[in-house]
């Protein structure tokens, strides 16, 4: 692919520059780095979810051809706690080190480790290890009671107050609405399973630890494991090259990676360690399971009185972390009186999780179907009763939207939708003998940035190198990262080399919170303007240089040229000549840029805004329901990359339709299992179940973000879809189903 | 029956061969463990007991793959899966490891022309048969024209189930199939994208049957 130099590639559609090696089998994943002696480890499980582990057999195992050694407690050697540090480092969800203690919290807990010459011995040696245990009775209730938590519980990302926002008095406002709704909604435990497998192959030479690791973050892996294994951060390297994408599950690390890094330690040889589809849904984290009441009162013409938005979920015996579903409550409609609140409740189970868009994805679930449900309440249109409710400002703290559009994806969805053709009468629609169900529902999703830093280099051939320790979950940052140092040195992608996923590089942010695009592009633009400032000065000072006598400020560098700007671009010279007589390889510029999001004292409220309209077809007769098409309004900042954009989005409403429909994590009451463990059971959103999709950019700037004005659309995508498709299939059969997965026996009445 | 049986089997990935084989997985302890138990299966097939020998892997045994046109003589646990084999020891790893049930279609190769879930057969029952794997298709600079249409259609994201999606996309040209996207959604459906670019990947696969 070759752009012309002169023209920006920002807010092309520009096909991914890793594409070729991802079509081809050549892009290097965890699993697929290969080294001489690497030996493999396959951990064993616990089979209770409550308990003591007492006693382990590990004879038979151990004297099984190809064995290396059985690990456990006694023989791993030490591995430290990672400590929650200030700010967005060394983050992670199950701070207890493997094997630290003998106290089995969750069905699946890691309690020895077998390692082999093969993975066809070491899993034979793992499958022969025995354990024996005092058994206690395991807790995995689905219906949900808040725990005795204080006002103010610690969280994985620091202290939150259970109140999480109040304003006015939404207890008296309710009681008094002449028109209310009180239903509770219920989502389940999902799994984030993305395809690839999380893995980790560790490798220690002599004190330099190295990890190629399935991370969503290199740097916060770094801190983490330089920790566990009490290392100065510099004697830690984790790589991650290729990620078979993570929705989140592998934002942080969890105890494979320690596991694996310990046995390589013990033994002196690489350790693969690839955790297999079962024990992704046991030990890697999941999307809590919650429990929301909601209340709305409203006038009879339609606008809000109060909202209360109280909500449970559940968490494990050992994690912090919250899932924060009331985080779009209380900005997204304008109402004078309202409540977000939460409380906990602790099972036997592994750690929850950040799953794409956690908290508002839940959230945001039963806030739209409570307002499609008041709508119907209302004899008002879904569409009509949010345009009446937009607010002007963010109502829980005064301050005004950097940017928002919500009406306008509203008024757009609903025109591209034909909404206006709408019969709201149950089941009065038909199509070719089908009946159809048209919802709606809204979305939004944090803006703002992470702290992060970048290098690029400007070489004596032409080319352009952009570093950055971020990560590419298949998002397209390695697109992204080349269209922005062609943005600015002018040099079209196929002349720019991106590397990233690597923690030797400068530290970039974890690819998570829809965060990464936005947070890299001043740092990026930063390090481009040292670079050329660094070449503008070899311009004016090289003997030879047609530049010579000039000051530096003369001078300009544009589609790949410097030049004088009084002259204009016309007469300029290549940068890659004016290296090669200067005798230099590359000039370097380094630029980092800080975190603004969850900014203390922030001057604008911060989002990006979305719609869905969904249509299914309802077969009564077969008890057939499919999702038949979908519009989606976004509402995003300035959209870099069209392409990849739509795609992105796309992808998060075919997961809308699994959260919908299909997914969820069943826990076995017996012993704590989630037994349905793997893909056949756990279905996900398959090529025949996705509909025609048709994505809508409103492409306007968010300058309060960074110079571009692009926000993030990773997670967006997936708020609010169920709301509407649920929404849709009442509208098709009358039945509100406010416990997801919506199932066909719920339909059958 | 011996190393030779095993070879002189017929590529025909049913399941019933595959329970009587099996190794691998799951059943890999019981292999193990209870190897009479296994050995005395009624079919009276199956008789994988380990034998030692070989300097790393005990009870290896000779196998030639053919993968990409290219001969490769190994030795390897009779356990492994095509799959493993593939990656861990012919150091192929386009191929990927999704799930290891059958259950994503992320490992798909061709065995003689047809698509075949590589985690679900043994390497050693395809001994000697003509395997294609992604990195046979193409390369970046010579693509194959599916692998084009997925790169000119953005037809992934994260890319971790594309080499999957390729294989069975490439047998599809020359199975049964209507025309119609809907056809070509249902033939595409063992082939789970996490990442949902459901759509672009049928909009690649459209491009090339309409050159074909």
């Amino acid at each position: 692919m070759t752009e012309t130099s002169t023209t920006s590639p920002i807010g092309r559609d520009t096909p991914r520059v890793d594409g070729p090696r991802k079509v081809t089998g050549l892009a290097q994943y965890t699993s697929d780095f290969l080294f001489p002696g690497m030996l493999y480890g396959v951990p064993v499980e616990a089979t209770i979810a409550n308990g003591k582990l007492l006693a382990l057999d590990t004879v038979a195992a151990e004297k099984m051809p190809g064995v290396r050694a059985v690990f456990h407690r006694a023989n791993i050697g030490r591995i430290f706690r990672s400590t929650p540090a200030p700010g967005f480092d060394r983050v992670c969800e199950e701070r207890r080190p493997p094997f630290e203690d003998d106290v089995i919290q969750y069905y699946g807990q890691y309690i020895a480790l077998a390692v082999a010459d093969t993975f066809e011995a070491a899993k034979a040696a793992a499958d022969a290890v025995r354990a024996t245990y005092a058994k206690e009775k395991s807790n995995v209730e689905a219906r949900l009671e808040a725990g005795h938590d204080p006002d103010v519980v610690f969280t994985t990302y620091g202290p939150v107050p259970r109140e999480q926002s109040k304003r006015g008095d939404p207890e008296g406002a309710f009681a008094s609405a002449p028109v209310k709704l009180d239903e509770t909604y219920v989502t389940p435990a999902e799994t984030h399973n993305p395809l690839e497998l999380h893995a980790t192959t560790a490798i220690w030479d002599g004190t330099m630890l190295t990890l190629y690791d399935s991370t969503q973050g290199v740097v916060n892996a770094r801190s983490v494991l330089a920790q566990m294994f009490g290392l100065p951060k510099e004697n830690v390297r984790v790589i991650s090259k290729f990620l078979g994408s993570g929705f989140g599950g592998k934002l942080y690390p969890w105890t494979h990676v320690p596991l694996a890094a310990a046995a390589a330690r013990q033994l002196g040889k690489p350790v693969k360690l690839v955790v297999s589809r079962k024990m992704m849904f046991q030990s890697v984290g999941h999307r809590a399971r919650t429990q929301q009441r909601m209340r709305l009162g409203a006038t009879r013409e339609g606008k809000l009185v109060s909202l209360m938005h109280d909500y449970v979920y559940h968490m494990s015996m050992l994690g912090d972390y919250h899932e924060d579903c009331g985080e779009a409550t209380p900005f997204h409609y304008s109402v004078p009186n309202l409540r977000a609140s939460f409380g906990r409740a602790r099972r036997n189970i592994g750690a929850t999780a950040d799953m794409r868009g956690p908290g508002a994805v839940p959230g945001l679930y039963a806030t739209e179907s409570a307002m499609n449900e008041l709508a119907d309440n209302l004899k008002m249109d879904p569409v009509q009763l949010r345009l009446l409710n937009e607010p002007r400002l963010d109502e829980s703290n005064g301050l005004l939207f950097s940017s928002r559009h919500y009406v306008e994806c509203l008024n757009v969805g609903a025109e591209k939708f034909g909404w206006a053709k709408r019969n709201p009468a149950i089941g009065s629609m038909k199509r070719d003998g089908l009946t159809l169900g048209w919802g709606m529902a809204g979305a939004a999703w944090i803006a703002g940035r992470f702290e992060a830093a970048a290098n690029v280099q400007l070489r004596d051939d032409g080319t352009v190198r952009v570093a950055c320790a971020t990560q590419d979950i298949g998002t397209g940052t390695y697109t992204i990262l080349a269209q922005l140092a062609s943005e600015k040195t002018g040099v079209p992608l196929d002349n720019i080399e991106v590397e990233l996923g690597d923690s030797a590089l400068p530290d970039g942010p974890i690819s998570g919170g829809s965060l990464a695009t936005s947070s890299v592009i001043p740092a990026v633009f930063k390090a481009a303007d040292q670079a050329i400032a660094s070449l503008l000065i070899i311009a004016v000072t090289t003997p030879g240089s047609p530049f010579l006598g000039h000051k530096p400020d003369d001078l300009a560098l544009e589609g790949g040229r410097i030049f004088v700007k009084a002259e204009g671009p016309g007469k300029g010279v290549p940068f890659g000549d004016l290296l090669r007589r200067a005798n230099a390889r590359l000039v370097t510029g380094s630029g980092s840029a800080e975190m603004t999001a969850f900014a203390p004292n922030p001057k604008f409220s911060k989002h990006s805004f979305g719609c869905h309209f969904v249509e299914v077809t309802w077969q009564a007769e077969i008890a057939r329901l499919r999702v038949s098409r979908v519009v989606t309004v976004m509402d995003a900042g300035r959209i870099l990359n069209p392409l990849t954009g739509r795609n992105q989005i796309q992808g998060a409403v075919v997961m809308g339709i699994g959260m919908a429909l299909f997914e969820e994590t069943i826990y076995d009451p017996q012993n704590g299992a989630p037994i349905n463990s793997n893909l056949a059971d756990y279905m996900v959103t398959v090529n025949a179940d996705a509909p025609p999709i048709d994505v809508t950019f409103l492409d306007y700037p968010d300058k309060e973000i960074n110079e571009l004005g692009a926000r993030g659309i990773g997670e967006i995508g997936l708020a609010g879809i169920a709301a509407a498709i649920t929404d849709a299939v009442h509208h098709a059969t009358g039945v509100r189903v406010r416990e997801l997965p919506v199932r066909i026996e719920n339909l059958l009445v | 029956m011996s190393n030779d049986d095993l070879k002189s089997q017929p590529a025909d990935p049913t399941r019933r061969k595959f329970l009587l084989t099996s190794g691998s997985g799951v059943a890999a302890s019981l292999v193990v463990g209870y190897v009479p138990a296994l050995a005395r299966d009624a079919a009276g097939e199956v008789d994988l007991a380990p034998t030692a020998e070989g300097p790393n892997i005990e009870g290896a045994v000779p196998i030639t793959l053919r993968i990409n046109g290219r001969e490769h003589s190994l030795r390897i646990d009779p356990r492994t899966t095509l799959l493993d084999c593939i990656r861990e020891t012919v150091t192929l790893t386009g191929t990927k490891k999704g799930c290891d049930h059958g259950q994503c279609g992320a490992c798909t190769v061709h065995v003689n022309g047809k698509r075949v879930l590589s985690c679900l057969n043994l390497a050693l029952m395809h001994d000697g048969e003509e395997i294609t794997t992604v990195e046979g298709l193409g390369t970046p600079d010579a693509m194959h024209p599916m692998q084009a249409a997925f790169l000119a259609c953005d037809a992934y994201q994260c890319g971790y189930c594309t080499s999957g999606q390729i294989m069975s996309a490439v047998a599809l040209l020359k199975e049964p199939c209507g025309t119609d996207d809907a056809s070509v959604k249902e033939l595409m459906s063992g082939n789970i994208c996490r990442c949902g670019a459901y759509s672009n990947i049928v909009a690649a696969i459209q491009q090339v049957r309409k050159n074909v």
